[in-house]
C-alpha cells in the first residue's frame, strides 16, 4: 500500500467517524444506488442466464438446513421465512433492485446476527433471478463455515493475508441454490485494519460487480464490542442492525445506530421474538402423543398375546 | 406509543412459553398449596340472629309531642357497645360454657378478645341488627349467638326503662326544688307588701300627680297673698287721705256770711257818703240785728248742750256728719286683711301636705326597687316551675311507655340457629382459587418482570421512540433438536398439569363425599 493511499484512507476514516459521531440528523438521507437503465436491464437478463448455468455440486438436505437454523421454502413454521422475505423486499425497495453489499451487525453478542445474515442471504437466494454471497467477517465467532464441508478451509482471512489467492478460490458453494459463501478462513490472527485495506475494498467491489444480481451480505461482529463492524460499515453500501428481543435497552440501540451512521443504516431487525409454537406444530406434537399412545397399546397387545 | 392488545398478548404468551418450566412449576405449587391450605383450614360454623328494632308503633303518633320515645341512632354502634361491654361478655362466657375453672384474669381477657374477634355485628337494612358468631363447634356457635341476642335485648330494654325512670326522677326532684324556691319568693313578696303598703303598682304615679297638684296650689296661693298685700297697702294709703267727719253749713254760719256782705256794702257806701247817709245808717242797723241773732243762736245751742249733759245724751252736733267714702274704704281694708290671713293659713297647710307627700314618694321609690327584684325572682321561678311541671308529665308518660315496653322495642326477628354446614372459606373456594391463580399467576409474574425490565420487548418502541425504521420482526426459529426438547418437555408439563388437576379433583371429591 502506497503512502498516498494510506493518507487517503486516513482522511476518509476521519470523515466517516465524524459523521458517525454526529446524531441522526433528519436531513441525512440514505445514499441511493443509481437507477437501472436499459443497459442494466439487458445485463440482468444475461445474468439470469448465467445464474441458471450455476452449477451446484452438492445440496444440503432439509433436515440439515433445519438443524443449522436456515430457512428453506416449504418449511412448516413459515413465520420466520416470511419475516426474512419481508426483510429482503424492504431492502430491495431501498436499493431499487440494484445489487449491493449489506452489512449485518448487532447491538450485542448472541443477538442472532449471524442467523439474520445467513437467512437474509438465503432469502435473497430464494429468488431465482438473484444470487447471494455471504461473507463471514465475524472473526471472534465465525459460524458460517458449518454450512460447507470441513475440508474447505480457505476463506477471507487467507485471502487478505496472502497475495497468491484468487477470489474464486475463497468463494464456495454453500449447499443452497444460488448461495455462495466466503468463510472466515484459517488465519484468525489478523487485525481489524485489514478490513479497511484496499484489498478488502477491492474484494467487495469485485464480488459485488462480478454479477449484476449478486447481493453481498457481510456478517459483522456486534458494533458495541469491537471496531470491526464500524470499519466494515465504511466499505459496505448499507447496514442493518439486529436488535435482540429483551436484551437491548433503548440507549444501546440508539448508540449502535449512531455508530453505524444514518447514511448507511437501512433499519432495524428485531430478532428472536419468543412465541408460542405454531398451531400446525402443536397438532403434529399432539399427533406424536397419539402415536406414542397407540404404539404403547400396540406393543402391549402382542405381549399379552405371547403370554 | 400505543401497544395494541394483540401484540401485548403475543409477547406475553411467547414469553410465558419461553419460561414454561417456571410457569408449570408455579401452577403446580399454587394448586398444591391451595389444596393443602384448604385441607388445613379450620371449619367454622356461623350462627346468627337478627334483632328487629321497632321504631314506629301505635302509641307514637298518639303521644307525639307529649313523650319522647327513645330513638336509636346508629343502632349498630350502640349494639356493639352494649354487646362488647364487660357485663354481657362475662355473662356470655359463663352461660355459653366457656368459663372453665382456674382461668386467670389474663386468660379470661384473651378469651373475651377472641370472642370479640369472632363476633360480627352489622346492620342489615334500616331497622335490623344482625349478630353473627363464628366457631369451630356448631353447638357452641349457636349457643353463643343465642346468648348474645338474649342479653342484648334484655340489657337494652333495661337500659331504656332505667333511662326513663332516671329522667323522670331527675325532673321530679327539680320540680320539687323549684316549688320550694317559688314558695319562698311568694312569701318574701307577701312580707314586703305587708310592710310597704304603698308599694303597689301605680302608686308612684299617683303620688307624683298629687305633689304636682299641691305645688300648683302653693304657687296660686302665694300669688293671691301677694295680690291681697298690695291691695291692703293701697287701701291704707287712701284711708290716710280721707277725713273721718264732714262739716256742714249752719245758721250761725249764714249770719256771719251776711254780716260779711253787709260790711262790704257799708265799706263801699262810706267811700262816697257820710255816716249820716240813710243807707249807711240802715246797714248799721241791719248788722246789729244779725249780730243779735247770732248771739241768740249761741245761747240756744249752749242751752241744748247743758240739757244734753244733764240728761246723759250724746249730743249730735247739727253741724257735723260721718264721711261715707271713708266708711267704704275702711270696710274694704278689713276685708282684704281677712283674705290675707285666710290665704296664709292655706299656704301653710298646703306646704305641710306637700312635705307629707314628698316623704311618701321617697318611701315608694325605695320600695319599688326591692319589689321589682322580688317580683322578678318570683316570675322566673314561676316560669321554670311551670315548664318543669309540663316536662315531668312528659317524662312520666315516657317512663310509663318504656315500662310497659311500648317505646323503642327490640324483638328477635330471626332467632339464632344451629349451623349444620360450615361457613366461611370453604374447601372448594381454595381449590377454585388455586386453579385460577395457578393459571393467572405465571403470566402476571412475567408481565411484572417485563414491566420492571427496561430492555426492549416491543419493536414498536424502536420505531416510535427512537424513530428508527424496523424492517422486520423475526420470530424465534426452532431447530428440530429444540422442537424435540420442547415436545418432550411439553409432554412432561402436560403430564404434570393433568396429574395435579387429577390430584386436586380427587381430593375435592373425597372432601365432598366427606372422607377427609
Amino acid at each position: 500500500m502506497s503512502k498516498i493511499e494510506e493518507a487517503l484512507e486516513k482522511a476518509r476514516a476521519r470523515e466517516s467517524t465524524r459523521s458517525q459521531n454526529s446524531t441522526l440528523e433528519p436531513g441525512m438521507q440514505l445514499r441511493a444506488v443509481p437507477d437501472m437503465d436499459e443497459h442494466d436491464f439487458e445485463a440482468h437478463v444475461a445474468a439470469g442466464k448465467q445464474i441458471a448455468r450455476m452449477n451446484e455440486p452438492w445440496q444440503h438436505s432439509r433436515k440439515e438446513l433445519a438443524e443449522s437454523g436456515v430457512i428453506y421454502p416449504g418449511m412448516e413454521d413459515i413465520r420466520v421465512a416470511n419475516a426474512f422475505r419481508e426483510l429482503r423486499t424492504k431492502i430491495l425497495q431501498t436499493t431499487r433492485g440494484k445489487n449491493c453489499s449489506i452489512l449485518v451487525t448487532s447491538t450485542s453478542k448472541s443477538a442472532g446476527c449471524s442467523f439474520v445474515a445467513r437467512n437474509l442471504a438465503v432469502a435473497f437466494s430464494f429468488d431465482e433471478s438473484k444470487t447471494a454471497l455471504l461473507v463471514d467477517c465475524n472473526l471472534a465467532n465465525p459460524s458460517h463455515h458449518e454450512l460447507i464441508p470441513p475440508d474447505i478451509t480457505l476463506g477471507l482471512t487467507d485471502y487478505l493475508r496472502s497475495d497468491d489467492l484468487n477470489i474464486e478460490q475463497i468463494i464456495h458453494p454453500a449447499g443452497i441454490q444460488r448461495l455462495r459463501l466466503i468463510p472466515v478462513g484459517g488465519r484468525l490472527d489478523i487485525t481489524a485494519e485489514y478490513f479497511t485495506s484496499l484489498k478488502m475494498k477491492r474484494l467487495l467491489k469485485n464480488i459485488k460487480e462480478r454479477y449484476m444480481d449478486r447481493y453481498v451480505i457481510v456478517d459483522a461482529p456486534p458494533i458495541m464490542h469491537s471496531p470491526d463492524a464500524r470499519i466494515l460499515a465504511e466499505v459496505c453500501d448499507y447496514a442493518i442492525l439486529v436488535v435482540p428481543y429483551g436484551k437491548a435497552t433503548e440507549a444501546q440501540v440508539l448508540k449502535a445506530s449512531r455508530d453505524i451512521g444514518a447514511h448507511k443504516l437501512i433499519g432495524i431487525v428485531f430478532n428472536n421474538e419468543p412465541q408460542m409454537p405454531s398451531i400446525s406444530w402443536l397438532r403434529k406434537m399432539m399427533g406424536g402423543l397419539n402415536q406414542v399412545a397407540s404404539k404403547k397399546s400396540r406393543s402391549s397387545r402382542p405381549s399379552e398375546g405371547k403370554s | 406509543m400505543q401497544i395494541n392488545l394483540e401484540q401485548f398478548l403475543r409477547v406475553l404468551a411467547g414469553e410465558t412459553f419461553k419460561y414454561r418450566n417456571l410457569a408449570v412449576g408455579i401452577f403446580i405449587f399454587i394448586n398444591l398449596f391451595a389444596v393443602i391450605v384448604g385441607l388445613m383450614w379450620p371449619k367454622t360454623y356461623t350462627s346468627s340472629s337478627t334483632v328487629f328494632v321497632e321504631e314506629k308503633n301505635i302509641i307514637q303518633p298518639l303521644m307525639q309531642g307529649a313523650a319522647v320515645a327513645t330513638t336509636v341512632t346508629d343502632r349498630t354502634r350502640i349494639a356493639k357497645e352494649i354487646i362488647f361491654g364487660r357485663k354481657i361478655m362475662n355473662q356470655v362466657i359463663e352461660d355459653a360454657g366457656w368459663l372453665q375453672n382456674g382461668l386467670t384474669g389474663i386468660e379470661k381477657e384473651k378469651l373475651i378478645d377472641a370472642l370479640k374477634s369472632r363476633t360480627t355485628i352489622l346492620s342489615v337494612g334500616n331497622n335490623l341488627i344482625k349478630i353473627e358468631y363464628k366457631d369451630e363447634d356448631p353447638a357452641r356457635a349457636f349457643k353463643t349467638a343465642q346468648k348474645y341476642t338474649e342479653l342484648f335485648i334484655s340489657e337494652s330494654l333495661g337500659t331504656q326503662t332505667q333511662e326513663g325512670q332516671a329522667a323522670f326522677e331527675f325532673i321530679d326532684s327539680q320540680v320539687k326544688e323549684y316549688h320550694e324556691k317559688l314558695s319562698s319568693a311568694e312569701q318574701q313578696l307577701k312580707e314586703f307588701r305587708s310592710v310597704n303598703v304603698d308599694a303597689r303598682p301605680g302608686t308612684e304615679a299617683e303620688v307624683a300627680g298629687r305633689i304636682n297638684a299641691l305645688q300648683a296650689t302653693i304657687e296660686k296661693t302665694s300669688l293671691a297673698i301677694k295680690e291681697a298685700r298690695i291691695k291692703q297697702g293701697s287701701l291704707e294709703k287712701q284711708l290716710s287721705g280721707e277725713a273721718e267727719v264732714a262739716v256742714t253749713a249752719t245758721r250761725e254760719g249764714q249770719y256771719i256770711m251776711r254780716i260779711g256782705e253787709l260790711q262790704s256794702q257799708l265799706d263801699t257806701l262810706r267811700l262816697t257818703y257820710l255816716d249820716t247817709y240813710p243807707d249807711i245808717v240802715r246797714i248799721k242797723h241791719q248788722i246789729e240785728d244779725i249780730q243779735e241773732n247770732i248771739a241768740q243762736e249761741k245761747r240756744k245751742r249752749e242751752a241744748g248742750r247743758e240739757m244734753a249733759k244733764s240728761g246723759g245724751q250724746v249730743v249730735v252736733d247739727e253741724s257735723t256728719r260721718m264721711n261715707p267714702l271713708y266708711q267704704q274704704l275702711k270696710q274694704q281694708l278689713f276685708e282684704t286683711k281677712t283674705e290675707i290671713e285666710t290665704l296664709t293659713t292655706r299656704l301653710a297647710e298646703t306646704n305641710q301636705l306637700l312635705r307629707v307627700e314628698t316623704g311618701r314618694a321617697r318611701r315608694i321609690h325605695a320600695g319599688e326597687a326591692s319589689l321589682a327584684e322580688l317580683t322578678r325572682d318570683y316570675e322566673v321561678n314561676r316560669d321554670i316551675y311551670h315548664d318543669l311541671l309540663k316536662r315531668r308529665e312528659n317524662a312520666r308518660v315516657s317512663r310509663n311507655l318504656n315500662r310497659d315496653k311500648q317505646g323503642l322495642t327490640l324483638r328477635v326477628h330471626e332467632p339464632a340457629f344451629l349451623p349444620l354446614q360450615p361457613s366461611g372459606a370453604r374447601f372448594m373456594y381454595f381449590v377454585i382459587g388455586g386453579l385460577l391463580l395457578g393459571f393467572i399467576a405465571p403470566p402476571a409474574l412475567i408481565y411484572g418482570l417485563q414491566k420492571a425490565d427496561p430492555r426492549i420487548r416491543y419493536s414498536l418502541l424502536i420505531s416510535d421512540r427512537l424513530n428508527l425504521p424496523v424492517l422486520a420482526e423475526v420470530p424465534h426459529l426452532m431447530t428440530p433438536g429444540e422442537m424435540a426438547t420442547i415436545s418432550r418437555s411439553a409432554r412432561m408439563h402436560l403430564i404434570f398439569i393433568f396429574t395435579t388437576l387429577g390430584f386436586v379433583l380427587a381430593i375435592s371429591f373425597f372432601r365432598l363425599v366427606g372422607v377427609m
